[in-house]
């Protein structure tokens, strides 16, 4: 009953980002074999550019951040499905403090950053606080949220006209990259720092293991459930930026949906939805196949996409996610399986 | 051993020298019983001393490492509950388990009607047997009232009824009254004589003294997972049960005293806390000395550990540390006033079993690990290697998850997840429960070394020779407080009849 492999979970882990690796590398030489071509002028395009590259990274920020943002909610058990709402909440306000209130365009966006940060406050504070489940309380600001976003513009408005030093962010690159890659690089660099070399990671992973376990240790379970949900709030009004700045407009049904993608790709990247388990790393890994497979995928030629690159991205991801998640969980099986016949004789646990 | 009472009367139930093992841990040992039908049979022991594992046999839920049963005339190695349940076994827990938002009727339904997705209901009949059920029992009960609208001993009732309703000939009751009134108590009672009268045989487990000896016919007493004898309620008293319950000591342990404690530590003024049931609870525990707190389970004593935890903190009388008045009300003010907790359920609350052994030992003291909230993994390393030598914590190494340790080494990685705290008070919640002898005798020292090491310890443990062996003091608690305290090395028929309350009722009924 007792194995003797000690380091079984991160054991388990390390094979498992190493399977996504895979996955990724194996996406990335298939799309470069299929989806790069040489066209009349003799010019390669397709996915085996620089540009398309850059396209990706740009494309996949915004999703990157917020699958960032989420990591830490998961990692405590929880979810947090207002995202992507307060992603266009924050869009929006930071649209009309611009356009409508004159502010200085740094100021607007400090406005946006603090209103991401005051949604996740809500979110904190109707779960960590007042310990309401996560899942009914985001599901009711998702659509708080967005509903804000479109009385704010009465669904009609969009923001534009934004001045080129904000659009520098979204649009230009900075040292040979993207501008928007350096700022996800730092979110990134961060959030593994405080998940993986910080008491509050600890804590984190402590709470998703075990809110009680981690109550009796001593540890803040109320403020440190609380910070996971403001900063996601807050980064989700990052990411509301560098989509206005990407796109050049402010929209109230600005990331519609990216909830999803982004909690997928934390899931595919091995964070486990039950909280404790899971890395940053992994997080990045997820983002990056998601990616390359949504945008890979419209670089096909017809006949093998069978003209629906939309479709098969759903499709693919989906299958994706529910094959990774089965071969991940396989040894675990197997070995439960095997060990049946021996813990049927002689349970070895003392009761409780 | 066994009462010689001439009744050529084929036993329901015989557990012949019933044996079973958790691991190291022996929790049956050679148990003897005969149920007879029509009999009240009692069955009583220390908290711990097997009574649960027993019952667990007798409804197939455990099966026994060795030994046998003889139940409805087969000799059987081991039950599973269908087979319990066919042969007449039932039995009627604390916390009966029905259905809130359903009759009466529905819910005898549910236990006694077949199963079968497109089977016909017939409400008509379903409450005509309720009823007929429930009049035989004596029971005044509607058989259309909803489960959430009766009281306990009520719900009890159509548990009791359910399992006559099956054919039960053997009706276990495990502390059925812990919960009951005076008057609900008396009610219980009528219904079990019936029982009695309608020729069942009904095991009665209970720790209140009195009780046995209104009710029950005869009594069996389990001591360290072994029968130590059966006799008629009527040839015993109140002393000689508990005697027969305690009579165990520990090897291996010096007496207490040897150290001459030091200032006081930790000072409760008629501290409670109405929400968790303990109140007007005063003593004084020093550096350097182990105040034992003694007491049955419900007791109070884990709730006014979690009061001075900070858990469900105090809201009445006085905590003094060192003789400065504190405020505990919450887990790290407490922490911050030097107390620490190693509490009774190990595995859910004194270690995270998905983490490894290092981050288990200092997550609590992450001011050593975590500089400016920043992980230093050297001084992690150096705190986790620290302990696993001090405790002697036998592990694959510092990264195996707590899960894959033996429960003695998890209840080690308990205590030095606190140590590492280095508290000047410790309290240890039944730290060698479900702990194999060699582990125990190891925190044993442990615990004794700390106390050397001028540490206050409250040690709260059911196990009566540990208390009585290891501490300076014994507190006896009963009913939500402290009711007195004993020295140390006090006979244990002592601290059991304080615990049980006997002595001050003069002996029993």
């Amino acid at each position: 009953m007792r194995p003797p492999n000690q380091n079984h979970w991160k054991s388990h882990l390390f094979r498992y980002e190493v399977l996504l690796l895979l996955v990724l590398v194996v996406e990335w030489l298939v799309f470069w074999h299929f989806g790069t071509t040489v066209n009349r002028r003799g010019v390669t395009v397709g996915f085996g550019t620089v540009d398309r590259q850059f396209d990706i990274l740009r494309h996949s920020c915004e999703i990157g951040l917020l699958a960032l943002a989420l990591t830490p909610v998961i990692l405590t058990a929880g979810i947090d499905l207002a995202v992507g709402s307060l992603l266009g909440l924050c869009a929006v306000i930071f649209g009309q403090l611009w356009h409508d209130a004159g502010l200085p365009v740094w100021a607007a966006a400090a406005g946006a950053l603090a209103a991401g940060g005051l949604g996740g406050a809500l979110n904190a504070g109707l779960i960590a606080r007042l310990q309401l489940p996560p899942l009914i309380v985001t599901l009711g600001t998702y659509s708080l949220f967005r509903g804000l976003a479109e009385a704010l513009t009465r669904g009609a408005v969009t923001y534009t006209d934004f001045p080129a030093g904000f659009l520098f962010l979204g649009q230009e690159r900075w040292l040979g990259l993207p501008v928007q890659a350096w700022v996800f690089a730092g979110v990134a660099a961060g959030i593994w720092i405080l998940v993986h070399r910080t008491m509050t990671g600890r804590a984190l992973r402590v709470i998703g293991f075990s809110p009680e376990g981690a109550r009796y240790a001593g540890l803040p379970v109320t403020r440190q459930v609380a910070l996971a949900y403001v900063l996601a709030g807050f980064i989700a009004g990052l990411a509301a930026l560098i989509y206005t700045a990407r796109l050049g407009q402010a929209r109230a049904d600005a990331g519609t949906g990216y909830e999803l993608f982004a909690i997928t790709a934390v899931v595919l990247g091995g964070t486990s939805i039950f909280g404790g388990r899971g890395s940053v790393t992994g997080t990045l890994l997820g983002v990056a196949v998601i990616a390359v497979l949504k945008n890979g995928l419209a670089t096909l030629p017809a006949v093998i996409r069978l003209n629906a690159a939309e479709e098969l991205s759903g499709l693919l991801t989906g299958g994706l996610l529910l094959g990774v998640l089965a071969l991940g969980a396989a040894p675990k099986f197997l070995s439960a399986w095997r060990s049946r016949g021996q813990s049927r004789r002689q349970p070895a646990l003392p009761p409780p | 051993m066994v009462n010689p009472t001439p009744q050529p009367v084929q036993p329901l139930l015989v557990f012949a020298n019933i044996a079973k093992n958790f691991g190291a841990v022996q929790a049956l040992r050679g148990v003897d019983f005969e149920l007879r039908p029509g009999e009240v049979h009692a069955l009583l022991g220390e908290n711990g001393a097997g009574k649960s594992t027993l019952i667990k046999v007798a409804t197939g839920a455990h099966a026994p490492d060795s030994g046998h049963l003889v139940l409805g005339g087969r000799r059987l190695d081991a039950l599973n509950p269908a087979t319990a349940r066919a042969l007449g076994v039932a039995c009627i827990y604390q916390q009966p388990a029905l259905f809130p938002d359903l009759t009466v009727a529905e819910n005898l339904a549910l236990r006694l009607e077949p199963a079968g997705a497109w089977r016909r209901v017939d409400r008509r009949a379903r409450r005509v047997r309720a009823a007929e059920l429930l009049q035989r029992l004596g029971a005044d009960l509607a058989p259309d009232a909803e489960i959430r609208d009766l009281s306990m001993p009520e719900q009890q009732l159509v548990e009791i009824a359910a399992a006559i309703g099956a054919g039960a000939r053997i009706v276990i009751m495990d502390e059925p009254t812990a919960s009951l009134t005076q008057r609900e108590q008396e009610r219980l009672f009528a219904i079990v004589r019936t029982l009695r009268a309608e020729g069942v045989g009904v095991i009665y487990i209970s720790h209140r003294l009195e009780e046995i000896f209104a009710l029950a016919d005869r009594v069996t007493v389990l001591r360290d997972g072994a029968s130590v004898g059966t006799h008629a309620v009527g040839d015993m008293d109140a002393a000689g049960l508990i005697r027969l319950m305690v009579g165990r000591e520990l090897a291996g342990l010096p007496p207490p005293g040897g150290t001459v404690p030091g200032e006081i530590a930790l000072e409760l003024r008629g501290t409670g806390c109405a929400a968790a049931g303990v109140g007007s609870v005063t003593f004084a525990v020093r550096a350097g000395e182990i105040l034992g707190l003694a007491g049955l389970v419900g007791a109070g004593r884990t709730e006014l550990a979690r009061v001075l935890f900070g858990l469900t903190p105090a809201d009445e009388g006085e905590i003094l540390r060192e003789g400065r008045p504190v405020r505990l009300d919450s887990p790290q003010a407490a922490m911050a006033h030097g107390l620490a907790y190693v509490p009774e359920d190990r595995r859910r609350h004194g270690v995270v079993m998905e983490l490894p052994v290092a981050q288990n030992i200092t997550l609590a003291a992450h001011r050593r690990v975590f500089r400016h909230g920043w992980l230093s993994a050297p001084a992690e390393n150096r705190v986790a290697a620290e302990f696993i030598a001090r405790l002697g914590i036998k592990a694959a190494g510092p990264e195996a998850a707590v899960a894959t340790l033996s429960g003695g080494n998890q209840q080690k990685v308990a205590v030095a997840r606190w140590l590492a705290t280095a508290p000047r008070v410790l309290i240890l919640d039944e730290p060698t429960q479900g702990v194999d002898i060699a582990a125990k005798g190891e925190l044993h020292r442990i615990i004794r070394e700390l106390a050397q090491g001028g540490l206050a310890v409250i040690l709260i443990s059911s196990d009566l020779p540990e208390i009585i062996g290891l501490c300076d003091r014994i507190g006896v608690m009963r009913g939500g407080t402290l009711r007195e305290i004993l020295p140390g090395g006090t006979a244990a028929p002592v601290v059991m009849a304080a615990a049980l309350g006997t002595n001050e009722k003069e002996g029993a009924a």
